[in-house]
């Protein structure tokens, strides 16, 4: 292979992508990759001026900044329709936006799960679900990534409604994966191990230098960097993914290898 | 803050846990009570704490204390 040709494999001028938690993390590393492939962006974010920041840090100067609470699950149609009327049809979807929350049960709520759930899950199935009209999609395919974790693949104490949405995001991954092969759109998650986001950091201080190291000592490559997440995003969302559809890509340091 | 200890015996199940009692002497003392105070008192008291931050505190004046101390600042 040329380089001519790897660069066309990653090029995504012209595409359309909606990323959701677009303000910090993996979810900015994401919208500041693709722009550098040349990717139209709709960042959705709670956070205005998180959003800013990260288009500020763009190349292109053109990318719609949506301020939208993912818990209003219903009115994500209507973000979508926006979107799609601002900038085009969309090309794909990354789904970053999440809440990490510790809760053992003794303290877990309805009312703490049901708000992870809305967030974590039911909100990128919105966005994903209206990847099923034609008014919404591009005419040549896409691809949808949500970000899972592997808390979604084994368990970990106190985080039971936090592997509870990311798992539900395997399911959803596999089915609309069959559902909208027809129109070329595939459905993948991507399962980080952890990585160093300001969500991290918050969840940090739950722990002692012990617990930490232990955490660490769990990953041989080390905690991930929000890069490392959004180089696997844009893989699946180029056409290098383009044979990839219903799977889980677990990117970890080597977390689950043990 | 006066309904903090009672919040924690909750956590524990023990019907009370007094300003001189040694956290660490409660059989449930572990850490995921721990996580379940940080929990709790970020939720009901919207103060963050971390599990070193009260592995210090010895006793439930020693949390009393640290609360209070969290949230005047």
């Amino acid at each position: 292979m040329n380089n001519q040709t790897a660069a066309k494999l990653w090029n995504l001028s012209d595409r359309h992508f909606l990323v959701s938690g677009a303000s910090s993390g993996i979810g900015q590393a994401v919208a500041l990759l693709f722009d550098s492939l040349g990717a139209r962006l709709t960042l959705v974010d709670l956070n205005r001026a998180g959003l800013e920041e990260t288009a500020a840090r763009c190349v292109r100067n053109d990318h719609g900044l949506f301020e939208f609470d993912l818990r209003h699950v219903e009115e994500i149609e209507t973000l979508v329709k926006n979107a799609v009327a601002g900038a085009g049809p969309l090309s794909g979807f990354v789904h970053c936006a999440g809440i990490q929350a510790v809760m053992p049960a003794r303290v877990l709520t309805v009312a703490a799960w049901r708000e992870i759930f809305a967030v974590n899950t039911e909100s990128g199935l919105a966005v994903a679900k209206s990847f099923s009209s034609k008014r919404v999609r591009a005419d040549n395919g896409g691809s949808i990534v949500f970000i899972s974790s592997v808390m979604g693949l084994v368990g970990s104490p106190a985080a039971t409604a936090y592997s509870m949405s990311k798992s539900a995001l395997h399911g959803v991954a596999r089915s609309l994966a069959l559902e909208f092969a027809a129109s070329r759109i595939r459905v993948n998650c991507i399962a980080p191990g952890f990585v160093k986001t300001p969500m991290f950091e918050r969840g940090e201080r739950l722990w002692d230098d012990a617990q930490r190291a232990a955490v660490e000592a769990q990953h041989p490559l080390g905690f991930g960097s929000p890069d490392d997440i959004a180089n696997a995003a844009a893989f699946l969302c180029a056409d290098t993914g383009r044979w990839i559809t219903g799977t889980v890509m677990v990117v970890d340091g080597g977390y689950l290898a043990q | 803050m006066e309904n903090l200890l009672a919040k924690v015996a909750e956590i524990l199940e023990v019907d009370e846990v007094k300003p001189e009692d040694v956290l660490d002497g409660f059989e449930e003392w572990d850490s995921l009570t721990v996580l379940s105070v940080i929990v709790m008192v970020d939720g009901d008291y919207r103060i963050n704490l971390s599990a070193a931050e009260i592995r210090d505190c010895r006793t439930g004046q020693g949390l009393l204390d640290l609360v209070a101390r969290k949230a005047t600042k």
